[in-house]
């Protein structure tokens, strides 16, 4: 019977053809958003861990997370140094990585820190940074120095003792190239898998340097930054601050239980209007704002999976029609209603089990071909592992809906072998 | 000699007629019988076909075949019999235009196990291939896609499919119909002889009274049915 129906089948390959491959299409995509939601998720919460507080200047725990994190938007709002220094002298801050943002190379984020990042700053499973290549800022005698992030090395084929020039601004094309300023490569940071790699870092000395703030009285003052607003309190430091704005502070505490009291001291700290919050609840807050996108998305999905199962039961009705008379055949040498039944069953069992075999295929192939451009084009991160569990039953959710729902076209084929009998009019 | 097909008193009534199609006394037809039955379109030759093979039912005792009153089996043992024990030719179409013309043959042995008993000294395929070179293909034209064959051709693999296991009754719906003379008699003259070597019942249909002579017994169903007949 099985025989019978792959026959039948081959016999129709041309319209067959096309109801496999409404099937793979959806399988394929729903796969497909079923994987980048659940990685995404995954690398979206390995992206920072082991820090306690992120403090910035009053804004939004979302805008604070992205920039700090993730490296996207600006900050408007930006903290002083003295600000800074008040956070180190807190009660039971152990460490602590100011970083400020805003400018750009080709396009990549240029995070200006200091060695505190590459020795303090975890991610995934409390994993710290390593050096692919060279080292951190301190080894060398240069201030106009730079680390850069596995993927922006590889991508610009960098690598260390190249020479990068920084632009101000953090769009691809760039309006005022600071050519004076080249900087060299240091060390070049191993894959994380989160923003880190796509990060250039460069010294908080050095970005004092390509804004003119480090120089006070070299003349550099026209560029109309924000930062220069806060040039009225230099009188207040005694040594002269590298910056004198920094976008956010990661900090790390010797008792993380204490977080939460911390924050509260810093969010009404007196001095400026600061704003810190806890990572791991601000990554969580801010997932389940996507989640309603990647409901939706999921939604679709299954919609495009049931068009193309609908698409199935269609082609199987519109075959019925010209398959009475094979069915009047096969029911003259003996075969029996529920075998005409059967045979349909099986018939878009196979048709199904092929387009979702195929779709699967499809997925690794896009996956195995296609993962650098997706997270060169969207950052969207997707690995070709082996198929999850609830993969798997998605798969057999397919397999199963389409053996249900051949039922309905079975049942009309085994209704009308029982009344046509062996005598159908054409 | 048994007995093949016995009507008593057989009355059918399509669902939703007012009058029975069908209401016939009695017939009996002997093993290895060759029997033509003549009727005018219409007058119920091909629903009397359907109740002999066991495909419509009717009301105990009214139809034997091979003596099992085919009422008092159920849906699966009536596919059964008529897969053992009938070949059934239709007049047009009888073959799966997907398969070639020696698969569709095979096809008779798929859902009859008793068929495929009485051949177990040869394969299947052999016995095939004997039959339909018996019935003048080519080994050529044997492994032809079905749908390629002319009218003719498939009609003789539809007797090699309806003959291949030495079934105990042959039914032909009008498998001539779509035939020229020469090769209407020559088909029939085929189908004598393959039931001749089998000692095969033959129940031949038709509305060609022409081909009467040709049969050692024929049968005019206005006789015998006393049922509303159709106005042709
Ligand atoms: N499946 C069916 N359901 C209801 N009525 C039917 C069905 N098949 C046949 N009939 C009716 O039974 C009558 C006889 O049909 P049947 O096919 O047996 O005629 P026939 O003698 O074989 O004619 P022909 O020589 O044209 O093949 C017709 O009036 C037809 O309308
Ligand atoms: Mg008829």
């Amino acid at each position: 019977m099985f025989k019978l129906a792959l026959a039948s089948l081959w016999n129709r390959r041309g319209s067959v053809w096309l109801t496999v491959i409404a099937i793979a299409v959806s399988t394929l995509l729903l796969l497909g958003v079923e994987r980048i939601r659940v990685q995404t998720q995954e690398n979206f919460s390995n992206t920072i861990s082991g820090t306690d507080l992120i403090v910035g200047a009053r804004t939004g725990s979302t805008e604070l997370l992205l920039s700090s994190v993730f490296h996207i938007g600006n900050l408007s709002n930006t903290l002083s140094w003295q600000s800074y220094e008040h956070l180190q002298s807190l009660p039971g801050v152990s460490w602590h990585i100011p970083m400020a943002m805003g400018d750009s190379v080709h396009g990549y984020p240029v995070i200006a820190t200091t060695d505190a990042l590459f020795e303090n700053f975890k991610y995934g499973n409390k994993r710290p940074l390593s050096f692919a290549a060279g080292g951190a800022f301190a080894e060398q005698n240069e201030v106009t120095v730079a680390v850069l992030g596995a993927e922006v090395a590889r991508e610009r084929q960098l690598s260390v003792g190249s020479d990068l020039i920084v632009a101000h601004g953090t769009g691809e094309i760039s309006f005022s190239q600071h050519d004076a300023h080249p900087f060299q490569v240091v060390g070049v940071l191993e894959r994380t898998g989160t923003p880190i790699d796509r990060g250039v870092f460069i010294p908080l000395t050095a970005q004092g340097l390509v804004h003119g703030e480090y120089l006070p009285d070299s003349g550099a003052e026209e560029h109309s930054h924000d930062h220069e607003h806060e040039h009225e309190n230099e009188n207040v430091v005694t040594t002269e601050p590298p910056v004198y704005t920094l976008s956010a502070v990661l900090l790390g505490l010797e008792n993380p239980a204490l977080a939460l009291r911390l924050q509260r001291t810093i969010n009404t700290y007196r001095g400026e209007a600061l704003s810190a919050i806890m990572p791991g609840l601000a990554l969580q807050n801010f997932w389940r704002t996507l989640s309603l996108f990647e409901r939706a998305l999921v939604a679709i999905s299954i919609l495009v999976v049931i068009t193309g199962l609908l698409g199935m039961l269609t082609t199987l009705l519109a075959s019925l029609r010209e398959r009475r008379r094979e069915m009047a055949v096969l029911r003259s040498i003996g075969a029996g209603p529920i075998t005409i039944l059967g045979l349909l069953v099986v018939e878009a069992f196979v048709v199904t089990l092929v387009g979702v075999t195929l779709g699967t295929a499809g997925l690794y192939t896009v996956l195995l071909f296609g993962a650098e451009l997706l997270q060169q084009q969207m950052g969207i991160q997707v690995s070709a592992s082996v198929l999850t569990l609830r993969e798997i039953y998605l798969l057999l959710a397919i397999l199963v809906a389409a053996t249900l729902l051949s039922l309905f076209p079975a049942w009309r084929a085994y209704r009308n072998a029982l009344a046509d009998g062996l005598t159908v009019k054409l | 000699m048994s007995t093949c097909i016995e009507l008593k008193q057989l009355q059918f009534k399509w669902p939703g007629a007012q009058l029975p199609l069908l209401s016939i006394p009695e017939l009996t037809i002997a093993r290895g019988e060759r029997v033509l039955l003549r009727g005018a379109s219409g007058s119920g030759k091909s629903t009397l076909l359907g109740l002999i093979a066991g495909i419509h039912t009717t009301g105990a005792g009214q139809v034997k075949v091979l003596g099992q009153d085919l009422a008092g089996l159920n849906q699966h043992r009536r596919d059964q019999l008529r897969a053992n024990e009938i070949g059934y030719i239709f007049q047009q179409f009888n073959l799966l235009p997907y398969l070639s013309a020696r698969a569709n043959v095979t096809l008779a042995c798929q859902f009859a196990p008793a068929r495929r008993k009485r051949l177990s000294q040869q394969s299947i395929e052999q016995e095939a291939k004997q039959l339909l070179t018996r019935l003048g293909l080519t080994p050529e034209q044997q492994q032809q896609p079905s749908h390629q064959l002319s009218v003719g051709q498939q009609q003789r693999v539809a007797a090699a499919r309806a003959l291949l296991g030495s079934p105990a009754l042959i039914i032909a719906d009008e498998p001539t119909s779509a035939l020229d003379q020469a090769h209407r008699d020559n088909f029939i003259q085929l189908l004598f002889e393959a039931c001749d070597a089998q000692n095969t019942t033959l129940l031949f249909v038709t509305h060609d009274a022409t081909l009467a002579p040709l049969f050692p017994r024929a049968i005019e169903l206005s006789e015998i049915n006393q049922g509303a007949v159709a106005d042709v």
